[in-house]
């Protein structure tokens, strides 16, 4: 999909440019479901509860993530239903290259976007009081999660059709990379007293 | 009295030393800044210890540190012989929170079954509770839809979803109606008869009422650990309220309805009163208007 919008934009077919980066914007809202778990516990407690009963904070933080993850996965699979269906009554067909660009682009990347920003939001909500806008991780989210998505675009558009690919696949390593750096710097970016509500 | 090492008084059998709650030389706080300094006590005694102190003091700190929620920087928390951190420690513990800790997402029989799970307790516990706090009709609501009260009843009840040994209550009768709290108390009070109990509150009448033992902290230091009857009040005042005010009052201070006497100690109560039956004084009341307690926070 990303490289059919990269060769549709680029032959001046903007017909088909509103679908590709759909699922790596919904990683995004992915991320931020899981995200609102995260701060609304800041004023419940039960992440604190868990924790006096045994529950490692790590388990926590990745429970968050995985969370994010799963609600992601169904988002992903009704999308790319929705999708393929519509290709299939508007009698398009599924080629090759819609699944390479799903496959090596769109997948990958909506994974890599919720995990780092769901990792990221929560590293970010713990540094702060709990409070609302753009200071509060939710209004942080959707510029952080769907910033890469469109970086990549604009820089695929600019180097042209030919290593659009590339691009994409290189963005895809990067988001994934930091998102599992993340994760695996949790415990420490994230210690147990930043999982509690005010004393 | 400045205490760096105390402990509950009273003969310490073998079964109670099996739920000792020892904290030895902590310190401990959020990330690196120390709010608790060089804490030490010991209670081997079933009874309620209420801990007191004024904001700030460290009584929430105290209570995750020994919740194993907080590592201390120095110093150790005990249960028995074992490492809080031990997950057969925690087994003997439970610990209310000063928030809810309970998720607005679920109806409140859902989040009771979620904890139920979580402290291996049988399902047909959860109906339990339900009675025992009186929030059977609340069972279907969803927690966002409760009031500050009931979702703190619904907190509570998760604490008697399955018996421990030892209880830490943290502010557990804030945001209750009056009935209500009173309810608490007296569910608490039956705790202590073979449970340890700490609990905190800000309120030092309840305090009074409900605990035997008294830790103060102030400024991240214990301060004293006594039981409540060992302490005085700097002043023995009482208050005198008549069903017809006479001449015989004009050495007393009216404050309200009530006519106010310092005494040097609660000895002298019986002869004052004789004397005041004696001139002719109709008394509908008298009680103790200083709580030795307020005294701590001096």
């Amino acid at each position: 999909m990303f490289y059919t919008v990269v060769l549709s934009v680029a032959n001046g077919n903007a017909f088909l440019t509103a679908f590709p980066l759909l699922l790596p914007i919904l990683g995004t809202m992915g991320g931020m479901g899981a995200m609102l778990v995260f701060t609304n516990d800041r004023t419940k407690g039960v992440f604190e509860y868990l924790i006096a009963y045994g529950i490692p904070p790590r388990r926590i933080f990745l429970n968050v993530i995985e969370t994010a993850l799963v609600m992601l996965s169904v988002v992903d699979v009704a999308t790319l239903s929705v999708g393929i269906g519509l290709r299939i009554a508007l009698g398009r067909g599924i080629p090759f290259q819609f699944v390479l660009d799903i496959v090596v682009y769109s997948v990958p990347m909506s994974y890599g976007t919720a995990a780092f920003t769901s990792a990221a939001g929560m590293f970010w909500t713990s540094l702060s009081s709990p409070r609302q806008g753009m200071n509060s991780p939710l209004g942080l989210l959707p510029t952080l999660g769907i910033a890469p998505g469109v970086l990549v675009l604009v820089i695929a558009l600019a180097v042209g059709p030919a290593l659009a690919v590339y691009v994409a696949v290189s963005a895809v390593v990067v988001v994934v990379i930091a998102a599992v750096a993340l994760l695996a710097l949790g415990s420490r970016l994230l210690p147990r007293e930043r999982l509690l509500s005010p004393a | 009295m400045p205490s760096s090492a105390v402990r509950s008084s009273g003969p310490a059998s073998r079964a109670a030393d099996r739920f000792r709650i020892s904290c030895r030389g902590v310190s401990s706080g959020y990330l690196g800044h120390r709010v608790l300094q060089d804490v030490s006590f010991t209670i081997d005694q079933p009874s309620i210890y209420v801990v007191l102190g004024p904001n700030g003091a460290g009584k929430t700190t105290l209570f995750r540190t020994l919740a194993g929620i907080l590592r201390p920087y120095e110093g150790e928390v005990t249960i028995g012989d074992e490492d809080i951190d031990r997950q057969r420690s925690r087994d003997h513990l439970h610990y209310l929170s000063h928030v809810d800790g309970i998720p607005d997402g679920l109806q409140v029989r859902e989040a009771l079954e979620f904890y139920a799970r979580v402290e291996r307790a049988e399902a047909s516990d959860v109906d339990r509770v339900l009675d025992l706090l009186e929030i059977q009709e609340l069972s279907d609501r969803y927690l966002s839809q409760l009031s500050a009260g009931q979702r703190k009843r619904v907190s509570i009840a998760r604490v008697f979803l399955r018996e421990r040994e030892i209880y830490l209550l943290d502010e557990p009768t804030a945001n209750l109606d009056p009935k209500l709290a009173r309810e608490i108390r007296t569910i608490i009070l039956g705790l202590s008869r073979d449970k340890i109990v700490l609990y905190s509150s800000h309120n030092l009448f309840e305090a009074r009422e409900i605990g035997r033992h008294v830790l103060v902290l102030r400024g991240g230091r214990l301060v004293l650990f006594d039981r409540i009857e060992n302490l005085r009040s700097a002043h023995f005042v009482i208050g005198v309220r008549v069903l017809e005010p006479t001449d015989a009052l004009s050495e007393f201070t009216l404050q309200g309805d009530y006519y106010l006497r310092e005494l040097s100690g609660p000895q002298e109560v019986p002869a004052l009163l004789r004397d005041l039956e004696t001139r002719g004084v109709r008394i509908r009341e008298v009680r103790e208007m200083e709580n030795p307690l307020e005294d701590l926070f001096e």
